[in-house]
């Protein structure tokens, strides 16, 4: 009986725990595409673990941020990558995309991955922020990586962005 | 209810500190955890006003409270069909909510104003993978797929299941379309 009744406990304060999931959650990043930033070692061995902030993601998103969003193609995935220009920014694109400079429109991202650019805005676009799901804020595992991942940002991103002209860099 | 605040506080009285302590904040995480309890309800379902004329006649400029259905998109995200009232993140301002009715799907092609106001009526777009073509029922004063074109589906909401007020327009939206060819 106090097997169940522990069980019972649980599950008497799991809503609780749910919601504390709606403010900040813990997740494995799986993929190489931020490379070198997160997952640096090529064969995978082991895997970044890190804290994401669902709840600043409200109120604020910057340049150079790295976000867990919805990938816009499968609302089912979800894609971790690098702010690299906010509303009213231009952007030089990569190949894939087929216009060479684009304007990001209100309330729209343009992300990149850090390594690989096999699925970015490059080549869906802009990212309308209502799929932006949450902010990187630290790396808990492995235990040699604590703290917030250092790492170049994305090189050649001041060439390739004008930011908006009210505000600053 | 403040009277029973009294008695509850009435029955640590004379208690050393620390009973106090615990006492007090093991009521205020027992709240916390019912108004988290009461939260999680909107993940299945909620209930809210809808504004605007853009789905006049479907539904009223203003005064009608409407069912959402909020689990079935996540769990079945194959039920959505053509002619479904869906409620979306709006693609142009995060913080709002706006609903709308399906009208394509990935793959599908759609003609972009069929009204002939915001494009020529000739003009046809293929919906890209993973995203959905969204009208309003009013085309005159809706805002929708044919300004923003098509909408990602990770923005989808939830899904307009009833009317619950007034009561005497109490509806259940179904499903109007009618196909005329379905094998494509």
């Amino acid at each position: 009986m106090p097997h169940l009744k522990r069980a019972l406990s649980l599950l008497y304060w799991a809503p609780a725990a749910v919601l504390l999931t709606e403010l900040c959650t813990v997740k494995r990043v799986s993929g190489r595409s931020m490379q070198p930033t997160l997952n640096p070692d090529s064969s995978l061995l082991w895997r970044d673990v890190g804290i994401f902030d669902r709840y600043s993601i409200h109120t604020r998103h910057r340049r150079g941020d790295i976000v867990v969003l919805k990938s816009p193609e499968n609302p089912r995935y979800e894609l971790i990558k690098r702010i690299i220009a906010i509303e009213g920014d231009t952007v030089y694109t990569r190949p894939p995309y087929l216009v060479r400079e684009v304007r990001i429109p209100k309330n729209h991202v343009w992300v990149e991955g850090d390594g690989f650019h096999s699925q970015d805005s490059n080549s869906f676009g802009p990212v309308p922020l209502g799929l932006v799901d949450s902010r990187l804020l630290c790396l808990i595992w492995p235990v040699w990586r604590l703290g917030s991942p250092t790492g170049p940002v994305t090189p050649n991103l001041h060439s390739r962005v004008t930011p908006a002209r009210s505000k600053c860099v | 209810m403040l009277t029973e605040l009294f008695h509850l506080l009435r029955t640590i009285e004379g208690k050393p500190w620390a009973y106090r302590a615990k006492f007090v904040g093991l009521k205020i995480l027992h709240g916390a955890n019912f108004f988290a309890a009461l939260h999680l309800l909107s993940y299945i379902g909620s209930i809210s006003t809808m504004a605007g004329p853009s789905m006049l006649p479907t539904l009223a400029n203003e005064g009608e409270l409407v069912l959402e259905n909020r689990w079935s998109h996540r769990v079945f995200p194959d039920s959505l069909r053509r002619g479904d009232l869906v409620i979306l993140r709006s693609p142009l301002d995060r913080t709002r909510i706006i609903c709308k009715r399906i009208i394509g799907f990935p793959g599908d092609v759609v003609c972009v104003d069929p009204t002939g106001e915001k494009a020529p009526s000739t003009e046809h777009v293929e919906v890209p993978k993973g995203h959905i073509w969204v009208m309003g029922d009013n085309a005159a004063y809706s805002r929708d797929s044919r300004d923003y074109g098509p909408v990602s589906m990770g923005l989808i909401q939830g899904r307009l299941y009833a009317r619950v007020w007034p009561p005497n327009k109490f509806t259940i939206f179904r499903n109007p379309i009618t196909y005329l060819d379905r094998d494509g």
